[in-house]
């Protein structure tokens, strides 16, 4: 039932584009947006019985009846967005209110030749990386998105500043949905760093159905993370698709914070020999909350490289999911792929679904996979006991060792030590001296 | 006059589940000293170091151990560390997420706040750990990769012996520190604890072999044999077990009771 009408109140929101915005109900946008449509349609909101939903149940979620939304239904202030995680981080922040970007409340380069930042006027450029094929959120998104962001890194800029985007779902008329679309383009040898965050603003429920799409050119090295640590109205269905070519680096962060409800699919596509793809993941939770993480390594081709490592610290009635998929083509000799996922479970009540699934077509590759989950290990707490930390200290010594140990890999500093920091406070626990 | 021993280990019986391994010890450390303590796999070393730095797996069913008079067999591990109790680990733990230097640091502070000692500066910090560091010949990158995650078996009882010098404990067990070491590595890590001796520290060094012996010098060596110390003797008492093996130990001592 609540399925349905979510269909329904997308295909509303469809038919009002299709008639107010550019007036058009035929040209190319509104192909791709029927297109959309119809693979949703098609495809319909997962259940459990779909195997890429298995652990992670939509129907009490989409009960919340949310309305798409384009654009702000109420101003979104200055004040509000200074009270939002990593505000005074040294960046260029780009804010989108319910997925439509909002020049005056962001924070822009001017006319700087490196980098070129402005609202996606025509999203029928968008999705060749990400593709509304079979993610039926992603069809959601391509169906209603209107004015995100594209981003344009120059070839052999080096952009030291972080791009920030801020993702706000505005929600004071009601369970609100919105659709933002983060497209970024970065040319050769250029190196950049992506910060992604998302928030729920307002008194109701919010959902984003966020789409990312980075295409990483020829020797580009780009670091990205995604911040979810949103409040208990938050809920969260994005996808991060990446394509990476030769010698090309990406490196992807995603963390769980806060927020009640977390999904994320992240697919990095080695297209090209030599490219590498970094995967980290980390996910703190307590309470009810729900993270899940899809993540799809495809090495389509020979002598790439990619590792990931994904954590996840469960306290409370928690659920963490991890689906972490590896294909290794047929073409793709002398692959390198590692995969590591490992769970705390900080209390009885908590669970976790972890499946490691590598599809390897090619002969000549090294590929590994290992998961475990648990508790602290006893010996490492008598250890720290050892050389006089007590007992409850060494606990959330250990247990914030043991998410910090993703979150090393971030380069920011600023932004390393904001997710530091932020993993410590909702842990409630101590960090070692620094 | 009469100075009470820094340790005081008085008919001590311990085991796990139910099975008694340790079973009538007793030793008396002085400060200033070397003690051994050699034993063939099993004899209950491990077992010694192990209920000494206080792990909670063992149980102690009789006898008393006491610190400079202070009896420890019920406190906690970190107090008895707090005390001056130091053990080198014969596995040394890998904690991924913590740096070398960071863990190192958050001890130390740890027992400056015990021992009502105001934090360190981090300057100061600095400067000690450099100096410590080079009694084992530690490298500056050491202190920045996770601890022990990685380290070659000799790079993590380096590691233990910079802790030892970073907290000046009065009484270190070395638990089998010498196993795994290539020479080089065992002639760094003997430097090191050499270098710590004091009038004022003791250290009990717990092997399998005399090889260790012949870096840290020992003034007693004990030899234990099924859960008690059948002979104990000076520093050439090793060198015999070196020459006639343990089985001599063994034929010449009681018969299991």
């Amino acid at each position: 039932m609540a399925m349905e009408h979510f269909t329904t109140a997308v295909e509303g929101a469809f038919t009002i584009l299709s008639e107010h915005v550019n007036g058009a109900s035929s040209g190319a946008l509104h192909t791709s947006r029927k297109q959309a449509l119809d693979v949703l349609r098609e495809v319909g909101v997962p259940t459990t019985r779909h195997e890429e939903w298995k652990y992670t149940n939509l129907a009490p979620i989409l009960a919340n009846d949310f309305l798409p939304a384009i654009g702000p239904t109420v101003p979104v202030t200055r004040t509000i967005l200074d009270g939002l995680a990593l505000s005074d981080l040294d960046a260029w922040h780009i804010v989108l209110v319910n997925g439509v970007m909002q020049p005056s409340l962001s924070n822009l380069p001017d006319a700087d030749p490196d980098i070129q930042i402005e609202e996606l006027s025509d999203e029928t450029s968008a999705g060749t990386i990400a593709a509304a094929t079979t993610n039926p959120f992603v069809a959601v998104n391509a169906t209603l998105m209107s004015g995100g962001v594209s981003i344009r890194i120059r070839a052999n800029a080096v952009v030291d500043r972080p791009i920030h985007v801020r993702s706000i779902v505005q929600t004071d008329v009601g369970a609100t949905l919105c659709t933002p679309r983060i497209v970024m383009q970065v040319g050769a040898h250029a190196s950049c760093t992506l910060v992604e965050t998302h928030h729920t603003v307002g008194r109701s429920k919010g959902l984003t159905a966020g789409v990312t799409e980075i295409d990483c050119a020829e020797g580009s090295s780009v670091a990205y993370t995604k911040i979810l640590d949103d409040g208990e109205n938050g809920h969260h269905i994005g996808t991060t698709a990446v394509n990476i070519a030769r010698a090309a680096k990406a490196t992807a962060t995603t963390a769980c914070l806060d927020g009640t409800f977390v999904r994320n699919d992240l697919v990095m596509r080695l297209n090209e020999p030599t490219a590498e793809a970094y995967l980290y993941g980390v996910s703190v939770l307590n309470g009810s909350q729900l993270a899940d993480n899809h993540t799809v390594v495809d090495h389509r081709v020979p002598h790439c490289h990619s590792e990931e490592l994904y954590k996840g610290l469960y306290d409370g009635r928690s659920v963490g999911v991890f689906n972490g998929k590896i294909f290794v083509r047929e073409d793709a000799q002398k692959t390198t792929a590692y995969q590591s996922n490992h769970s705390l479970l900080l209390s009885d009540n908590a669970v976790v679904n972890a499946k490691p699934q590598l599809e390897i077509w090619a002969d000549d590759v090294k590929c590994s996979h290992g998961a475990t989950s648990g508790q602290l290990d006893p010996e490492a707490i008598f250890y720290l006991q050892s050389r006089g930390i007590g007992k409850d200290e060494a606990r959330g010594l250990l247990t914030y060792a043991f998410a910090a140990e993703v979150a090393e890999h971030v380069a920011h500093d600023e932004v390393r030590e904001h997710l530091e920091r932020r993993i410590a406070e909702k842990l409630g626990a101590r960090r070692f001296d620094h | 006059m009469t100075t009470t021993p820094l340790l005081q280990i008085t008919d001590l019986h311990a085991g796990i589940e139910d099975r008694e391994i340790l079973k009538g010890i007793s030793l008396t450390v002085n400060a200033g000293e070397v003690h051994a303590i050699m034993g063939p796999n099993g004899s209950g070393k491990s077992t010694m170091a192990s209920v000494l730095a206080g792990r909670e797996d063992y149980q102690v069913t009789g006898g008393t151990i006491s610190l400079n008079g202070k009896d420890i067999l019920e406190m906690s591990p970190e107090d008895r560390a707090r005390e001056g109790v130091f053990m080198a680990f014969q596995y040394p733990v890998e904690i991924p997420g913590v740096s070398t230097a960071n863990f190192v640091k958050t001890a130390v502070q740890e027992m400056r706040k015990h021992r009502g000692l105001p934090p360190l500066e981090p300057a100061a910090f600095l400067a000690l750990m450099r100096e410590k560091m080079k009694l084992v010949e530690m490298e500056q990158q050491f202190l920045s990769r996770s601890l022990n995650e990685g380290f070659s078996g000799g790079e993590k009882k380096r590691n233990e012996i910079f802790q030892m010098a970073m907290l000046e404990p009065a009484l270190a067990i070395l638990d089998e520190t010498d196993s795994g070491l290539d020479i080089d590595a065992l002639r760094i890590v003997a430097e090191g604890v050499n270098a710590l001796r004091s009038k004022d520290n003791a250290v009990v060094v717990i092997t399998h072999y005399q090889r260790l012996l012949n870096y840290i010098v020992p003034d007693f060596v004990h030899v234990l044999w099924n859960g008690r110390i059948v002979r104990s003797g000076g520093k050439e008492l090793a060198y015999e077990l070196e020459e006639k093996g343990y089985d001599w130990i063994k034929n010449e001592s009681p018969a299991e009771v």
